[in-house]
């Protein structure tokens, strides 16, 4: 038996101050219904990290979802995908038909600038806010493998490149290596243009049982964990052994391996993090992730694009709406929906979504979904 | 629902006390599998076995680095911060002053508890130009 995903829908990814969490879902949800052709569920999975008490609430009874079960997800950047795998679960065990996923974040609402170091956590308190949590990343790639500046610069060249197709990205606009490394130094050796933006926007998707019509598509596996204890006796960067483990879980309950698959959907909040995350999934060896954007390989045309959509670093980042953007992203390629982007004869598609932010712990929650096949 | 004007929350960061020669940082080690913990507990994070106060060591070994160049609150950009590996266990995140990060490998002490409240470390003896990561 498997969950199939019927429809999706997204709203404008962008700084949208004013907008507001009830229009920005109002677009995603309908566009998914329409896409779904249900008009009506049994259930509601939301998620929000920032939003207020009742957003999910507040934001359905824009588009006439009442009166049904809504429970609000929280699992940092992988919020929305925690809750489209809870949803798939509910859908296999029986519990519902029908399940809307909705992920929505108005982070302009809450944020000037980058997001602000949590007061009670270790390490925000002293100030590692998320670029340098990721720039440590790379600071630790680097001493266990060498890093390549060049390797960091290819990820966001090739993923703004992509994000120039998506007419829904916060910045479609291409760079060069030589811009992107010469842009404003944020947190060495990230500099401004391998950093995702905050972003306000609204995700959807609609999961459910077997329904036998061809255009859904078929969920092969998700898998979730949060990461174990990450210390003095880790000697991998922060994220990279949870990655791995979730993945290890998914291939396992797909059937199938990361060489089987069309397209990846990655966790770049900053560029090395898609190096390490497409390491972890198995796409390379340890150290490996740079020779492989450089060598095109995950670039569009290439054996196996990663990020066509442009990723976190091109539709920026609305923290509790991303993940089901990317599950939306993988929907359109398996579809052949994806226009101008799509992945010729696209089949397969994996997705990642990596939480963070809690000092001690190897991250607050991964995901890793497989659609189709 | 908004909430009122509260306290600030318990400061989470490793403990430290100086008394302006010397830094002492404490915390918590498990008494079954000795575990070291610098968040405030009652019980092992490791085994829940029973835990005792301790000092850590003050030296270790650079694990990672970099250098916030970007406002955060209550820090003045930029900033270096690394994470150390104490002699012994625990792993923790200094500050290390100005804006070149220590490279990882090397060896770092904690000398100093900043303004701010954060474990400040230095290079453990003499710098070389390789010591500054680059």
């Amino acid at each position: 038996m498997s969950a199939y995903v019927y429809g999706v829908g997204t709203s404008h990814f962008g700084r949208q101050p004013g907008v507001g969490g009830p229009a920005l879902a109002q677009q995603a949800v309908l566009e998914a219904l329409r896409d779904a052709e249900v008009d009506s569920v049994d259930a509601v999975y939301a998620g929000t990290v920032f939003g207020a008490p009742g957003t999910a609430q507040r934001a359905l009874q824009s588009v006439g979802i009442t009166g049904v079960p809504v429970l609000t997800f929280e699992n940092a950047c992988a919020t929305s995908s925690t809750g489209f795998h809870e949803a798939r679960h509910a859908v296999l065990s029986g519990r519902y038909e029908r399940v809307l996923v909705l992920g929505i974040e108005t982070m302009t609402a809450h944020f000037n600038g980058p997001i602000t170091p949590e007061e009670t956590d270790a390490e925000g308190r002293a100030g590692l806010a998320l670029p340098g949590v990721y720039a440590m990343v790379a600071s630790r790639y680097d001493h266990l493998h060498g890093l390549r500046p060049e390797a960091l610069a290819a990820v966001a060249v090739k993923n703004r490149r992509h994000g120039s197709l998506n007419d829904r990205a916060q910045h479609g606009v291409e760079v060069t290596a030589e811009e992107v490394l010469a842009s404003r130094m944020v947190a060495d050796p990230l500099t401004l243009l391998q950093c995702c933006d905050i972003s306000d926007a609204a995700t959807a998707a609609v999961v459910g049982v077997d329904r036998g019509r061809t255009r859904d598509v078929r969920i092969a596996a998700s898998a979730l964990r949060s990461g174990g204890l990450w210390d003095h006796r880790s000697d991998q960067p922060w994220g990279y052994e949870l990655m791995g483990q979730v993945a290890a879980d998914a291939w396992a309950e797909a059937g199938i391996g990361p060489e089987d698959v069309d397209l990846f959907e990655v966790h770049d909040a900053f560029t090395i993090g898609e190096i390490t995350a497409t390491e972890a999934l198995g796409l390379a060896e340890p150290g490996g992730g740079q020779d492989l954007v450089l060598s095109g390989h995950t670039t569009l045309g290439g054996r196996q694009p990663v990020n066509p959509s442009g990723g976190l670093l091109s539709r920026g980042h609305p923290l509790g709406a991303t993940g089901l953007a990317q599950v939306a992203e993988g929907v359109w390629h398996v579809r052949g929906e994806a226009g101008a982007r799509q992945v010729e004869g696209a089949r397969v598609a994996a997705v990642e979504t990596m939480g963070g932010g809690t000092a001690g712990i190897d991250g607050n929650g991964c995901v890793v979904v497989v659609l189709g096949g | 629902m908004s909430p009122t004007v509260q306290p600030p929350p318990a400061d989470p960061r490793t403990r430290a006390t100086s008394d302006g020669t010397a830094v002492t940082i404490t915390g918590w080690r498990c008494t079954a599998c000795h575990y070291p913990m610098t968040q405030q507990v009652t019980a092992c994070m490791e085994c829940r076995g029973e835990v005792e106060e301790t000092t850590f060591a003050t030296e270790g070994e650079v694990w990672a680095s970099t250098c916030l160049r970007v406002r955060v609150p209550g820090h003045q950009p930029p900033f270096a911060v690394a994470y150390v590996v104490l002699d012994g266990g625990p792993r923790v995140l200094v500050h290390t002053g100005g804006d070149q990060p220590l490279a990882p490998g090397t060896r770092a002490r904690v000398v100093a508890v900043s303004e701010t409240g954060d474990l400040v470390a230095e290079p453990d003896g003499p710098v070389s130009a390789q010591e500054v990561a680059s």
